[in-house]
C-alpha cells in the first residue's frame, strides 16, 4: 500500500531528494564519529591554556574552550559518544520493544497481560528520576549509558506496537489469513508487523533524539559523560553559562544535535512512508 | 468495564511492591547516605556522624529498614524527611499544586499547537515541511539549554518576563503567575508539541490510506468532512496513548525544566532529596510517581476502548 | 511547534502591555532601601543554627551567637559583653585538668517575644545538646562541658572537664530560648524550627516551601531602633547557579553571595553590581591517600609531585587570579599562620630527578614505573564544579609531562563525601574551608586517619601529631600559636598533600549597598547585617 499516493500529498514525497541528503548526511555524522582520530586537526586532551576560549579561526575552526582545546576536535570526539548513545540505544529499544509489543498484541489475553504489566511497571517507575539513580549507582562509561538510556526507552515502542497490533489484528485482511489457515507466526510476520512499522519507526527515530537528549539531561545533573571526556550533551552543559561571551561553545554541539535528530527523522518517515 | 479496572488495579498490588524494592535497592546503592552533606562541615566530627546515624536508625541492617518503610507506608505512615525532620507527606503535598500547574498549561499549549499543526501536516506537503522543521527543533533541543536561552532572551536582554520562579513573593495575582508560568510552560510543550504533532500526522496518514477512506472519497465526500469525520476519529487512538503516555512520564514532575526556572514543584523536590540522599522522600516520591503513572495508563487503555470500537472485543 | 510560538508571543506581549504585573515588582521594590532580595543557592532544612547542616546564613540574621567572626577573623562579642580569655580572667585552668570560662552577657537584650536574654538560656543550651534526644549537627565541644552554673541572670560560668582550645566559638550559633523549648522535643518542634525566636535584627514572616523566606526587621533591636537600616530581606531559593546568574543579570535578586569563580568574570561589568571579594579560609589541595596508593608514602615522590605543578599558571588562567597561591593548611588571616615554610616552585626538571633518585624510571610509553609498579593513578574531584573540572585535567597534564600518569574521574557532590569518608580514592582534589579557630589535629594527626578523623592522606608523623595535641591542650594563646608555627613549618617539609591555593569569597553585592564586608569563614557575609544599607541611586 502507498500512503502518499492516496493523499493530497504528492506521490514524490518518500522518493524527494530530502530523505536521501539526510541518509547521505547521517552516514557522513557516523564515519565522522568513527574517523575521529583520524579527522580531527588536533589530540583530544591537547590543553592550551594560552589560548582559551579563543573565537573560531582558520587554526581553530570551532574556536577553543575553557582549557584551550580544539572544540571542532571535541565535537568529533563527542560525536563518538552521542551517537553511540542516541543509535544504539534506540535500536535496544525498537528491538526490545516491537518484540514486546507484537507478542503482547498478538499473543492472547495471558500473554498480554502478562507482558503489559511488566511494560507498567517499568513505566512506572518515573524514567529521568530512575535514570538520576541508576548512574549515580553505576559511575557509568559510555556504554553503561547506552544500555540504560536503551532499557529505559522501549516501553512506548511496546505500547505502540501493541496497539497498532491489535488495531490491525482485528482488520478484515488479518481475519482473512487467520480463516484461510495460515499460521500466527506467518500472520504476525507476514500481514501485521509490516503494518507496524510506521509507527515503529517514527517511535524508533523520535528515540534517537530523545536518547541524545536524556544524555544531555544527566549531564546537567552530573551524572552523564564525565570530562574530560566529550559527548554533545556535556559539552552544550558546560557551554550554558557562556552563551553570551562565547556562543560557538554552546553553538556547535547543539548544532550537532539538531542535525543528527533532524536527519534521524527525515530517513525514518522516509522508511515509513516507503514500507507504509 | 468495570472488571477490567479492577482486575488491573488488583495486578498493580503486587507490582508495587516489586517496584519499591526496586528502588529501595538502588537509592541505598547510590554512593554516599543522608548523612553525606554532614562530611562537607569539618566542625562535625567522626563521633556526630556515628551519634547521627543510630539518630536516624541508619545503623540498621538494609532489609530490616526496608521491611519497617514499607509496613509503615501501607499504613500510610510516610515517615519523615531525613533532610528537615518535617513529615514525608507534607513535603510531597506542598509541592503538588505547582507541578500540576505546570504540566497543566504546558498540555494544553501542547495540544492547541499540535492538533491542527499534526493534521494540517498530514495533508498539506508544503506545511508538512515547515512544520516538520519546528517540529524537530522542538525534538532536538535540550529541556535545560532552550530553557535558558528564553531565560537570557525574555528576561534579560528584553525583560518582559520574570526569568524563574513561581510569583513574586508580594504579587501572586494572576497576571503574575501567569508571567511566570509562560516560560517553563513553553519549554515543556515545545518538545511535547513537537513529538505529538509528528504523531499524529503520522496516525493521520495511516488512515488515509486505508480503503474505508478510499471509499468514503469515491462517494465524493469533502476533504475537510473526510479528515475530520473520518479520518481523525481513528487516528485517535494511537495519538491519545501517546499523549497519555508522555502526560505520565511528567506526572512526577518535570526534574529539569523545575530546576532550571526554580520552579517550586515535586520535581525540584526530587533533584533536592537525590542530592542529600533523603531516602523518605525519594521512596515517596517514587512510590507516588508510579502509582500516577499506572492510573494514567488505565486511563489511557480506556480511552482506546472508548475511541475504537475495533478493540473492544480485542482485549 | 510553529504555532506554540506564535501563540504565545503575543500573550507575552499582552502580558506586559497591560501592566507588566509581577516582573516589574521583582525588578525595583517600591521604595529603595525597603527590600534586599537575595539569590539563594539552597533551601535550609532548618532554621534551628544548632540543626542545620548547611551555612547558617538565613538563620544568622534572626539568631544571634555570643561572638562572631569579623571579615578579618577578629572574635568579637555579640551577645557576650567580651570575649573571655585568661588575660581577661575569663578563663581559669583548674587543678583538676578542668578549664571554667565565664561568660558575662550583655544586658537589655531580649528575646523577640519581649522575655529577657538570660544565662538561663546559656545553661539550657549546653543540657539540652548534652541530653541527646535530638539530632544536633555537631556536639564539639559541648561534650567536654561537665556542668553550667549562673551565679546572676547575666553570668554564666562553663566547666569544662578538659580544656578545650576553641572555648570562644563555643556559643557561636547562639542560645535556644528556654521558656519557649523547655520539656519540648526540639527535633520535633516544627513552630521553632521553621520560626526561630532571636535576638537578632531581623524576624521570619514567611518560609514558603522551595519558594522563599522572608525575613522583617524587629522593631526594638537591642542596637539601637535605627538598626536594622534595610526593612526587609528576602531569600529566594534558587539552586542552579546559571538561573541564579540570570535572575542577577536580569535585576530580579540583587545579591548573590559565594559566586562561582567561573561565573565572576561575566558579572564584571554590570552597572548594578559590586564584586565584593574576601580571601576565604580555606584552601584547594591534592590529597595524597597514602594507604591507598602507596608511593605516595615517599616524600621524594611527593615532593617530585608538588615541583611538577605550575600552580602560578593555573591560578592565573582558570582561576583568573581571583586566588593566591598557597604553602599550607592555615591561611594568612589567621593568627597562627606561619610565613616561612619550605616551597617548592615548578620545576618540572627538578621533579624528574627527584623521580630518577627514588627508583621511578621512566617506561616505554613515558609512565614512570619501579619494582614493575606505573607510577599511575586515580584522581577524583567533583562533578559539576567547573573550576575543578579543568583544573584537575590541567594537572593532569603537568603531572603526565614528568612521567606521572594521572586519570580523572568526577564524581557528585554527595556520592564524593562517602568516597572519601571511606578512603576510597588515591587522590583527590578538594579544600577544607574552617573556621576562625585553626585547630588542624582532625586533619593530621596520626591517630584522626578515618573513621575518627579527617586525616585522608593516612599520613602519620609522630612529632607532628605530639605537636598538634600540644597546640590543643593550651589555654595559652602564644604558646598554642608557636606549637602550631612549628606544625605548619614541618607539615611544609613533609608535604603529606600538596596545597595549590587558597579559596576566594566574591559575593555579587548592589553597588548601592554599604556596609557589607564579606566574611572569610563560614560564619558568611550575613555577619553584620544590621549595618548594611541601600543609599538613593
Amino acid at each position: 500500500m502507498n500512503t502518499a499516493s492516496l493523499t493530497s500529498t504528492s506521490a514524490s514525497d518518500a522518493t524527494s531528494r530530502a530523505p536521501r541528503i539526510a541518509a547521505y548526511l547521517l552516514g557522513a555524522l557516523i564515519l565522522g564519529a568513527v574517523l575521529a582520530p583520524a579527522l580531527a586537526p588536533f589530540a583530544v586532551d591537547a590543553l592550551d591554556l594560552a589560548n582559551r576560549r579563543a573565537a573560531p579561526s582558520s587554526l581553530h575552526w570551532f574556536g577553543t574552550d575553557e582549557l584551550g582545546r580544539d572544540v571542532m576536535t571535541r565535537v568529533l570526539f563527542g560525536a563518538r559518544v552521542s551517537l553511540a548513545i542516541g543509535l544504539v540505544s534506540a535500536l535496544v529499544s525498537a528491538a526490545i520493544g516491537a518484540a514486546v509489543g507484537a507478542t503482547a498484541g498478538y499473543g492472547g489475553r495471558v500473554v498480554d497481560d502478562i507482558l503489559m504489566r511488566i511494560t507498567d511497571a517499568m513505566l512506572a517507575i518515573p524514567r529521568l528520576p530512575l535514570l538520576m539513580i541508576t548512574a549515580a549507582v553505576l559511575q557509568p562509561s559510555v556504554a553503561v549509558l547506552v544500555l540504560l538510556v536503551g532499557l529505559a526507552g522501549w516501553m512506548e515502542t511496546a505500547r505502540v506496537v501493541r496497539a497498532e497490533v491489535l488495531s490491525l489484528a482485528a482488520r478484515d485482511f488479518v481475519a482473512a489469513a487467520r480463516a484461510m489457515g495460515a499460521s500466527p507466526l506467518r500472520v504476525v510476520l507476514r500481514h501485521v508487523l509490516p503494518g507496524v512499522v510506521p509507527a515503529a519507526a517514527v517511535a524508533t527515530t523520535l528515540a534517537v533524539g530523545r536518547g541524545i537528549l536524556l544524555e544531555s539531561a544527566l549531564s546537567f545533573f552530573g551524572v552523564g559523560v564525565q570530562p574530560p571526556s566529550a559527548s554533545w550533551g556535556n559539552m552544550l552543559y558546560q557551554a550554558q553559562t557562556t552563551m553570551t561571551s562565547e556562543p560557538w561553545l554552546a553553538i556547535f554541539p547543539g548544532a550537532m544535535i539538531f542535525l543528527t535528530v533532524l536527519a534521524c527523522n527525515a530517513v525514518g518517515d522516509a522508511i515509513g512512508a516507503a514500507r507504509g | 468495564m468495570i472488571r477490567f479496572v479492577v482486575r488491573r488495579l488488583l495486578q498493580s498490588v503486587p507490582l508495587l511492591i516489586v517496584i519499591s524494592l526496586l528502588i529501595f535497592t538502588l537509592i541505598h546503592a547510590a554512593p554516599g547516605g543522608p548523612l553525606s552533606t554532614y562530611l562537607e562541615n569539618p566542625n562535625v566530627r567522626p563521633e556526630d556522624i556515628e551519634r547521627l546515624r543510630k539518630a536516624m536508625g541508619l545503623d540498621r541492617p538494609l532489609g530490616l529498614q526496608y521491611l519497617s518503610w514499607l509496613a509503615a507506608f501501607v499504613r500510610g505512615d510516610w515517615g519523615f524527611s531525613y533532610a528537615d525532620g518535617r513529615p514525608v507527606l507534607d513535603r510531597l503535598v506542598e509541592r503538588i499544586p505547582a507541578t500540576l500547574e505546570l504540566i497543566g498549561v504546558a498540555c494544553v499549549m501542547a495540544l492547541i499547537a499540535a492538533l491542527p499543526a499534526g493534521i494540517l501536516a498530514a495533508v498539506n506537503r508544503r506545511f508538512d515541511r515547515v512544520s516538520s522543521v519546528f517540529a524537530v527543533a522542538g525534538i532536538s533541543l535540550p529541556v535545560f539549554w532552550f530553557g535558558l536561552v528564553l531565560q537570557l532572551v525574555f528576561a534579560g536582554a528584553l525583560g518582559w518576563l520574570p526569568s524563574s520562579g513561581r510569583a513574586s513573593f508580594d504579587g501572586g495575582d494572576l497576571l503574575d503567575r501567569l508571567a511566570h508560568l509562560i516560560l517553563p510552560a513553553t519549554v515543556l510543550a515545545a518538545a511535547l508539541s513537537a513529538a505529538w504533532s509528528r504523531y499524529l500526522r503520522r496516525a493521520m496518514r495511516d488512515t488515509v490510506a486505508r480503503p474505508f477512506i478510499r471509499a468514503a472519497r469515491s462517494r465524493g465526500l469533502s476533504e475537510r468532512t473526510l479528515l475530520l469525520h473520518h479520518a481523525l476519529p481513528n487516528a485517535l487512538p494511537t495519538f491519545v496513548t501517546v499523549v497519555l503516555l508522555d502526560i505520565s512520564m511528567l506526572a512526577s514532575g518535570a526534574v529539569v525544566t523545575e530546576s532550571i526556572f526554580a520552579w517550586p514543584g515535586i520535581g525540584s523536590l526530587f533533584t533536592e532529596a537525590l542530592g542529600k540522599r533523603d531516602y523518605a522522600v525519594l521512596m515517596a516520591f517514587l512510590m507516588c510517581g508510579s502509582v500516577a503513572v499506572m492510573v494514567l495508563n488505565l486511563v489511557a487503555d480506556l480511552a482506546v476502548h472508548a475511541l475504537d470500537p475495533r478493540t473492544r472485543e480485542g482485549a | 511547534m510553529k504555532r506554540l510560538l506564535i501563540g504565545s508571543l503575543p500573550l507575552a506581549l499582552a502580558l506586559t502591555a497591560c501592566g507588566g504585573g509581577g516582573s516589574d515588582t521583582a525588578r525595583a521594590p517600591k521604595a529603595a532601601g525597603d527590600l534586599l532580595t537575595i539569590g539563594y543557592d539552597r533551601e535550609p532544612d532548618t532554621m534551628n543554627r544548632y540543626a542545620t547542616h548547611i551555612l547558617e546564613d538565613i538563620e544568622s540574621c534572626v539568631v544571634e551567637g555570643l561572638v562572631v567572626n569579623d571579615e578579618k577573623m577578629n572574635i568579637i562579642p555579640v551577645l557576650a559583653l567580651e570575649v573571655p580569655t585568661i588575660a581577661n580572667g575569663g578563663v581559669t585552668l583548674q587543678p583538676d585538668g578542668g578549664m571554667d570560662v565565664t561568660w558575662k552577657l550583655r544586658p537589655g537584650v531580649k528575646w523577640h517575644d519581649g522575655v529577657p536574654h538570660t544565662s538561663a538560656d546559656v545553661k539550657f543550651t549546653v543540657d539540652a545538646i548534652n541530653k541527646g534526644d535530638w539530632k544536633p549537627e555537631s556536639v564539639d565541644g559541648f561534650d567536654r562541658i561537665a556542668s553550667v552554673d549562673t551565679p546572676d541572670s547575666l553570668t554564666a560560668v562553663v566547666h569544662y572537664r578538659e580544656v578545650y582550645a576553641p572555648y570562644r566559638l563555643q556559643f557561636v550559633r547562639g542560645t535556644l530560648p528556654k521558656h519557649i523549648l523547655d520539656g519540648k522535643s526540639i527535633d520535633a518542634a516544627t513552630d521553632y524550627n521553621r520560626k526561630p525566636l532571636g535576638t537578632g535584627p531581623y524576624r521570619v514572616v514567611e518560609w514558603k516551601t522551595g519558594e522563599y523566606i522572608l525575613l522583617e526587621g524587629v522593631p526594638n533591636y537591642w542596637r539601637g531602633a535605627e538598626f536594622p537600616k534595610i526593612k526587609r530581606l528576602l531569600f529566594k531559593f534558587l539552586p542552579n547557579t546559571t538561573t541564579r546568574i540570570n535572575q542577577l543579570k536580569s535585576g530580579e535578586v540583587q545579591l548573590v553571595a559565594l559566586v562561582p569563580w567561573d561565573k565572576v568574570r561575566e558579572l564584571r561589568g554590570l552597572p548594578d553590581v559590586r564584586l565584593n571579594q574576601v580571601v576565604g579560609n580555606g584552601y584547594e589541595h591534592v590529597t595524597l591517600n597514602q594507604k591507598r596508593f602507596t608511593p605516595f608514602a615517599d616524600v621524594v615522590v611527593r615532593r617530585a609531585m608538588a615541583h611538577a605543578i605550575d600552580r602560578d599558571l593555573i591560578v592565573n588562567t582558570l582561576l583568573d587570579s581571583l586566588v593566591t597561591v598557597v604553602n599550607g593548611p592555615i591561611q594568612p588571616l589567621s593568627s597562627a599562620y606561619e610565613k616561612n615554610v619550605t616551597t617548592y616552585p615548578y620545576d618540572p626538571a627538578r621533579a624528574r630527578v627527584l623521580l630518577d633518585s627514588a627508583g621511578w624510571i621512566t617506561g616505554a610509553d613515558g609512565i614512570r614505573v619501579k619494582a614493575g609498579k606505573r607510577l599511575a593513578f586515580t584522581l577524583i574531584t567533583q562533578s559539576g564544579f567547573a573550576i575543578r573540572e579543568n583544573v584537575s585535567q590541567t594537572l593532569q597534564k603537568q603531572f603526565r609531562d614528568v612521567g606521572i600518569d594521572a586519570s580523572v574521574r568526577l564524581i557528585d557532590g554527595t556520592s564524593i563525601s562517602s568516597v572519601w569518608f571511606k578512603g576510597d580514592f588515591d587522590a583527590m582534589l578538594h579544600w577544607w574551608q574552617q573556621g576562625a579557630d585553626p585547630e588542624m589535629t582532625l586533619f593530621f594527626a596520626s591517630d584522626r586517619m578515618p573513621p575518627a578523623g579527617r586525616n585522608i592522606n593516612y599520613f602519620k608523623d609522630d612529632s607532628l601529631t605530639a605537636m598538634l595535641y600540644a597546640s590543643d591542650r593550651t589555654a595559652d594563646d602564644q604558646q598554642r600559636i608557636t606549637l602550631l608555627k612549628a606544625a605548619q613549618r614541618r607539615l611544609a617539609v613533609l608535604i603529606p598533600e600538596l596545597p595549590l591555593y587558597n579559596t576566594a569569597k566574591v559575593d555579587a553585592v548592589p553597588a548601592r549597598l554599604t556596609g557589607f564586608t564579606g566574611n572569610p569563614t563560614n560564619a558568611g557575609p550575613f555577619w553584620n547585617v544590621y549595618q548594611w544599607q541601600l543609599t538613593a541611586r
